[in-house]
């Protein structure tokens, strides 16, 4: 039984990937642009989710080590010259770094006020990068990024993002599935307990941040990659709401419910637009709908749906027994 | 083998443990009881480095362990069980005691091999002995209460320790239980050689398995002695036992 | 009087109390968002929305009582009472279902019902600026700092932020319901426990801090254009402030605001193009000598 589910599982993925692979041969430029939009997105909620998901931090502002990312790499490439392949991987790098000073600040408090602490970090750093037009544009960004000839085309963006994203992905759940990921997910569950088997719960937590920082950056790059523009609102809070909104609705206690939940938001966003102007009223009533119907997000309601009752948690169930927090 | 002398802690002006002290052993089994309130499971916080005392001090084999990070005094081979269940809750069994197996063998850090190849064998090995082998692949919110506080000695066990912390570890458990759970602590101390000490309110379990007692009223230690000793004593016997002196063998 | 204007210009003193009348409004909003988050334990997303509710509200009031003084007054109790309905509503029919389950899912919530409100500003009100006029008492100018011009509005607002102030310290700490609020701030299951009907004592403490945040909405509207977009700004600045302050406590929201409009009256004069980046700096730099906040937080 649990041998034909695993065949069929691994068959979906074949076939996924095979269909990702031809996709730009037979749909029109515009979807294959989107594809590329999606999968980048679905990779920024991914790193999102994992200090958030599994690591139990609340990362309320995400998007700031995306926008980092990108713009370290869009100002390298037009500002100072150097050439792509370098200020690439300078982006992710300084997503990271970025994300380590944070964290060095941040991660002495927990939950809420950790959120709220990086919000305001990440709203500073927003503020400069609006202000300062000699650097990085301002509210206009920077356009028109030149990239290597076998990124400028659209199926070169795409088959670009594929690749990496399905690299990156392939990485954080190798690393949610090692050692450190039980444990980090130990930390999520319960924190007190964490450090009375020995865990040094911060210094953990910490690399969770750096990680996901990291990965949020290559998403940023790739932004910078399908799109060729960046601009503030990259770094601006909504953005991070968004994202949680994307792991939330996907699942965000799965690995690949971030994924889906940024499939969805995207398309139904596309779609939606096409009819009216008020996506943002759609979004908040989906979102309302989700918090209180699908808690566990798509993902979480299908694996609920196919595993016996001692394989899961119900989230009604859980809150009773969770020790005093905050 | 673990000294804990003049242990004071007060939260906003409310003496919570007053001058208390405790000597443990090697190799004893040790009960502290008291009222609720007590302070016990605040001692027991001191002890484990999640309190820091307003004064005095813990001594581990000699050594001064006072202040320490929790983690820091796990990894002396210091561990506990809490009174609240207090487990990771969307976690299996198996991946509870695997997450203290692997803090013990300092893998934590490793970020990419498959965690299901590592530390397979000791974990199986603590989730036999303590009776919970059938039930390993349970999500651990899904089992019954009793089942959960003995995973939380599991997880305690994970560490390897010398020095076993139990905070009534049979509260809330049925008779049936119970006993298990006494044969459970019976056995580690005699067949693992750990040094165990505990708080509890069943007064015959404590009787049954304790080699000494060490009673708390108020935050302050009032007697610490064998079970004679305190069960004849006057002032235990005001405070909380209630008990006659028929009770009392001469 | 002319030796202070001998250490500080009185352009710069006008500026000053400029930015402080600007204040006033900051900490009437952010008071209400740290009252809900005080007792609450909700980041209220929706805070800024509802703020921009109450402005858009104070136009239409204003605007069917004739445009004068009378519509100003109208809708300085109209709007607020409006919001804290609304308030009401989403608080009665959506939040009281989710305290027990996570701070993430009440966060999510609130930013939900800011996407809401949001959109239903833009359906009911259209996307154009809107303005609602100074009331003719307050129109015009009293010469103060040395002959500089400074604008009556301003001064009654200056006047309104004390009031409210007071107002609020009566109502948690001098009312039933306040000394109720803050215990439940603290220990939720006793209040409970004690028969206390807790459910309607939260449903009063966000009432009145969404009716705080209409409030600020109306005081504000005749200052500046009513527009869409007023929530995003004001948000970011009144969890700013309130973060600053520290969590839940009402001095430390005023303390908050009076650093943040300060800051920004200050370095815009200093540093015009980055002046703005001061207040944010000056939040990081309390944050990192105290991280829970200025003041003492309720829990």
């Amino acid at each position: 039984m649990v041998k034909a589910k695993k065949g069929v599982g691994v068959a979906i993925w074949i076939g996924a990937i095979l269909l990702l692979l031809v996709l730009p041969l037979f749909i029109a430029r515009f979807y294959v642009y989107m594809a590329a939009i999606i999968m980048l997105f679905g990779l920024l909620a991914t790193s999102n989710n994992f200090p958030l998901g599994f690591g139990g931090i609340y990362q309320f502002h995400h998007a700031v080590f995306y926008g980092v990312g990108a713009y370290t790499t869009a100002v390298m490439v037009t500002k100072f010259g150097y050439p792509f392949w370098v200020s690439a991987i300078a982006g992710p790098l300084m997503s990271a770094f970025i994300s380590l000073v944070m964290g060095l600040i941040c991660i002495r408090l927990s939950k809420l006020y950790f959120g709220m602490l990086q919000i305001s970090l990440g709203s500073l750093i927003w503020v400069i990068v609006y202000r300062w037009y000699s650097f990085t544009g301002g509210d206009d960004g920077i356009h028109g990024i030149t990239l290597p000839d076998v990124l400028s085309s659209y199926s070169g963006a795409y088959y670009f993002t594929l690749i990496v994203t399905g690299l990156c992905l392939y990485c954080m759940y190798r690393i949610i599935k090692s050692p450190y990921g039980i444990v980090l997910q130990g930390i999520r569950d319960n924190p007190v307990r964490s450090e009375m088997v020995g865990v040094n719960v911060r210094l953990h937590q910490l690399l969770a941040l750096v990680i996901a920082g990291f990965f949020a950056g290559v998403a940023g790059i790739l932004f910078v990659v399908v799109d060729n523009t960046v601009f503030p609102d990259m770094l601006f809070w909504a953005l991070s709401m968004e994202t949680i909104i994307m792991c939330l609705l996907g699942g965000w206690l799965t690995f690949m419910g971030p994924m889906l939940g940024a499939a969805v938001i995207m398309a139904l966003r596309t779609f939606v637009s096409a009819y009216t102007v008020y996506w943002a009223l759609v979004l908040g009533i989906i979102m309302v709908l989700v918090i209180f119907f699908l808690p566990n997000g798509i993902l979480g309601w299908f694996t609920g749906k196919f595993s016996s009752r001692t394989e899961r948690v119900e989230e009604h169930e859980f809150k009773n027994i969770r020790p005093e927090t905050d | 083998m673990l000294r804990a002398e003049g242990l004071t802690k007060s939260f906003s002006g409310f003496r919570a443990v007053n001058n208390a002290t405790l000597h443990v052993k090697k190799g004893e089994i040790v009960a502290v009881i008291g009222p609720n309130g007590a302070g016990k499971t605040t001692l027991f916080n001191l002890i484990t480095g999640i309190l820091r005392p307003d004064a005095g001090k813990v001594l581990f084999k000699g050594e001064d362990i006072t202040g320490l990070r929790p983690y820091e005094v796990c990894r002396k081979r210091i561990t506990r069980s809490f009174q609240v269940v207090n487990v990771f809750s969307r976690l299996t069994v198996f991946e509870n005691v695997r997450v203290a197996v692997l803090s013990r063998e300092r893998k934590t850090w490793n970020l990419f091999t498959p965690a299901t190849k590592i530390a397979t064998e000791e974990t199986a090995r603590i989730l036999d002995s303590v009776g919970l082998g059938a039930k390993a692949t349970r999500v651990s919110a899904a089992l019954s209460h009793g089942d959960r506080k003995v995973l939380e000695i599991a997880v305690a066990l994970g560490g390897n320790p010398e020095f076993l912390i139990l905070d009534e570890p049979t509260a809330g458990m049925s008779p049936e239980e119970t006993s298990r759970c006494i044969d459970l602590i019976k056995h580690l101390s005699e067949q693992l050689g750990l040094t165990i000490l505990f708080c509890e309110h069943d007064m015959e379990l404590v009787f049954a398995i304790a080699n000494r007692i060490m009673v708390m009223v108020r935050g302050a230690t009032i007697i610490q002695g064998t079970c004679e000793e305190v069960r004849c004593n006057q002032a235990v016997q005001d405070a909380y036992l209630g008990g006659s002196e028929a009770e009392c063998l001469m | 009087m002319d030796l202070i204007y001998s250490i500080v210009p009185p352009g710069v003193l006008c500026q000053v109390f400029v930015g402080l009348s600007r204040t006033v409004i900051l900490f009437i909003v952010s008071s209400g968002l740290s009252l809900i988050l005080g007792v609450l334990r909700i980041p209220n997303v929706a805070h800024g929305s509802l703020y921009m509710i109450g402005a858009f509200m104070a136009f239409s009031i204003s605007t069917v009582a004739g445009g004068g003084s009378a519509g100003f007054w109208l809708a300085l109790v109209g709007a607020p009472l409006a919001v804290a309905l609304i308030s009401l509503i989403a608080e009665r029919s959506l939040f009281q279902y989710l305290y027990e389950r996570e701070h993430l899912m009440l966060l999510l919530l609130t930013f939900a019902l800011s996407l809401v409100f949001g959109d239903l500003v833009k359906l009911v009100w259209g996307g154009e600026y809107k303005s609602v006029p100074v009331p003719r008492i307050f129109q015009g100018f009293v010469p103060l700092f040395g002959g500089l011009p400074f604008p009556l509005y301003n001064v009654f607002l200056l006047f309104v932020g004390p009031v409210v102030a007071v107002a609020l310290w009566l109502f948690v700490n001098k009312t039933k319901i306040g000394k109720i609020a803050r215990a439940a701030a603290v220990d939720r299951e006793m209040v409970g426990a004690v028969g206390i009907n807790v459910s309607w004592v939260f449903a009063s403490v966000f009432v009145v801090g969404c009716l705080l945040a209409g409030l600020g909405g109306v005081l504000v509207a005749p200052t500046v254009s009513v527009t869409l977009g007023m929530d995003h700004t004001l948000i970011i600045e009144a969890f700013l402030i309130v973060i600053m302050g520290g969590l839940g406590n009402i001095w430390g929201a005023l303390l908050g605001a009076l650093i943040f409009g300060l800051t920004q009256s200050l370095g815009i004069l200093i540093w015009p193009q980055f002046g703005i980046i001061f207040p944010y700096l000056a939040v990081v730099v309390v944050l990192l000598f105290r991280p829970t906040g200025l003041l003492k937080s309720t829990w």
